[in-house]
């Protein structure tokens, strides 16, 4: 499992938009030769935290939230990728899946095409 | 006549609107379509009025949006040769041509989604639905016009951008959802009701949430809390006329001259009020509904019921323990018990960091302290209160009962010699 962080900043604008295509075009490569190598099993740009919704579970509920996930106490422990028609359908599986109390679950739409 | 037009597209926008946005699954073209649609009408309808304004406006919205479309196709295509549009102008037609379809719930669930901020949601509502400007929206919410222009951007981004369904919640979402909508609405009205010194300006914006409140009383007839919360913007909007003096200076609730309360609006909350009640099912704005509701009984008594409403207000804090109930509270058990009692009620919220910078709180203290003959300590509540930044009109109301309190305690020391 291999994590990608990097400022959103770096995407924005003119200069953003070709340091952006440059990028892809780098992932495109690299995933051509680790799916042909057998290394990779799946991945997918994120769109912008802008996107975000966060489940949170604590005090015997869940509430949602607009945002990202953005405590530094609790660790990134692991992902689901679904494919649903839309946000509330993400968030019933969100909901559903294990956490300790406190625990959060962040819903991003994957990158599509068109975008 | 201009103005029965402007009123008529109001009245007809958030179901024309949420037609739209349901038929084309986008906000920005519903409104935009809408605004088109509306300013063709004010120069067609001086001609020839129209016999239904809703399939008017609705009709020629579509048209534009399909145009709109097409156009946005067309260029897309021209960039990426990419996809047809996703439906024929003549299958669009035809639709035009069958009734609106009422989607105005679900359009207000789109923009109360608990996945967009909470301080959005008041405002996205006020603008799609209702089609209050962003200038007239900053106002009300207090920020400048750019920052909430980018907050209504961001929701709409967001909708899009994460898949907001335009969809009536499941079950299990239900009471969740439900009350982010209320909770959306509440807000708004609260917003606008701050103010007293804004009558003039706010007056538009609560008449929008007042016929909101009352569309989604119209819609979901079944749920208590959606018809309570009719009933409460009901009750507040009835006191309008008598929240200010003829010096501007806001007189408070329990001085207010019953005559000058809206009748109408008093009949039409009561109604609420009652079919709510009558489902069985209690809840904190039925609750706070009722407490309005006995204030106004005053009009027909001649006083006020305070220990009923303190009553009220135990029961309310069991649901709502924040501290606006709390300092309410402690007000009601001062009127119906006695300063003292309201003194201890407010005691107890002391320890609250988030009260000393809260106006209402040390207004509050002020009246109850100058109840109990305090005068020198509800000096100091007064300065507390003023020093946090009120409106005009109730500046000039807490500085006059600074002014009797001071003259009171002169008074006080003269007798004492």
């Amino acid at each position: 499992m291999l994590l990608i962080y990097e400022p959103e900043s770096a995407y924005q604008g003119e200069a953003g938009e070709r340091r952006l295509t440059e990028i892809v075009a780098k992932h495109m490569a690299l995933a051509e030769e680790l799916i042909a190598a057998g290394i990779q099993k799946g991945g997918g740009g994120l769109q912008g935290v802008d996107t975000a919704t966060t489940v949170v579970t604590g005090g015997g509920q869940q509430t949602v939230h607009d945002g990202p996930f953005a405590e530094t106490h609790e660790q990134l422990g692991g992902y689901y990728l679904i494919e649903v028609d839309d946000l509330d359908e993400a968030l019933a599986i969100a909901r559903r899946i294990p956490v300790a109390e406190g625990g959060k679950v962040e819903v991003r739409p994957l990158m599509r095409e068109d975008d | 006549m201009k103005t029965t037009d402007g009123g008529q597209i109001a009245a007809v926008r958030p179901r024309v609107v949420a037609a739209l946005a349901a038929r084309f699954r986008d906000l920005d073209l519903a409104e935009d379509a809408f605004s088109d649609a509306a300013a063709a009408a004010l120069v067609a309808w001086r001609q020839q009025p129209p016999g239904d304004h809703a399939a008017w406006l609705w009709r020629a919205a579509v048209r534009r949006a399909i145009d709109a479309r097409r156009k946005a196709a067309v260029r897309r295509r021209a960039q990426h040769d990419l996809r047809q549009p996703e439906a024929t102008p003549e299958e669009l037609l035809i639709a035009a041509r069958e009734p609106i379809p009422d989607e105005r719930l679900r359009l207000i669930f789109v923009c109360s989604h608990p996945a967009l901020a909470p301080d959005t949601r008041a405002a996205l509502t006020l603008k799609v639905v209702c089609g209050l400007s962003t200038e007239r929206l900053a106002r009300a919410f207090l920020v400048s016009e750019p920052t909430m222009l980018q907050r209504i951007t961001r929701a709409k981004r967001k909708i899009q951008a994460a898949g907001v369904p335009f969809a009536i919640p499941e079950p299990a979402d239900w009471p969740e959802r439900l009350d982010a909508v209320l909770s959306t609405l509440e807000v708004a009205y609260a917003q606008a009701y701050e103010d007293a010194a804004l009558t003039e300006e706010a007056a538009p914006f609560t008449a929008e949430v007042l016929r909101l409140s009352g569309v989604l009383a119209e819609v979901l007839p079944q749920e208590p809390e959606v018809l309570a919360l009719a009933a409460l913007v009901r009750f507040a909007e009835a006191r309008r006329p008598a929240r200010l003096d003829r010096y501007g200076v806001m007189v408070p609730l329990e001085d207010q001259d019953p005559a000058l309360w809206r009748r109408d609006l008093m009949v039409e909350g009561a109604g609420l009020l009652e079919r709510s009640a009558e489902m069985g099912r209690l809840g904190a704005r039925q609750i706070l509904a009722a407490i309005h509701a006995a204030h106004l009984s005053r009009a027909e008594t001649g006083a006020a019921p305070w220990a009923e409403i303190a009553r009220l207000y135990d029961a309310l804090i069991a649901m709502r323990p924040d501290v606006v109930v709390q300092v309410n509270r402690a007000v009601s058990r001062g009127k119906a018990f006695g300063a003292d009692e309201g003194l201890r009620a407010l005691a107890q919220l002391a320890d609250e960091p988030r009260v000393q910078t809260w106006r209402p709180y040390h207004a509050a203290r002020a009246s109850l302290l100058n109840q109990a003959g305090e005068h020198e300590a509800a000096i100091q509540a007064f300065e507390a209160a003023l020093r946090l930044s009120p409106p005009q009109a109730e500046r000039r109301f807490l500085e006059q009962r600074m002014a009797e309190a001071t003259r009171s305690l002169r008074g006080g020391r003269a007798t004492f010699g």
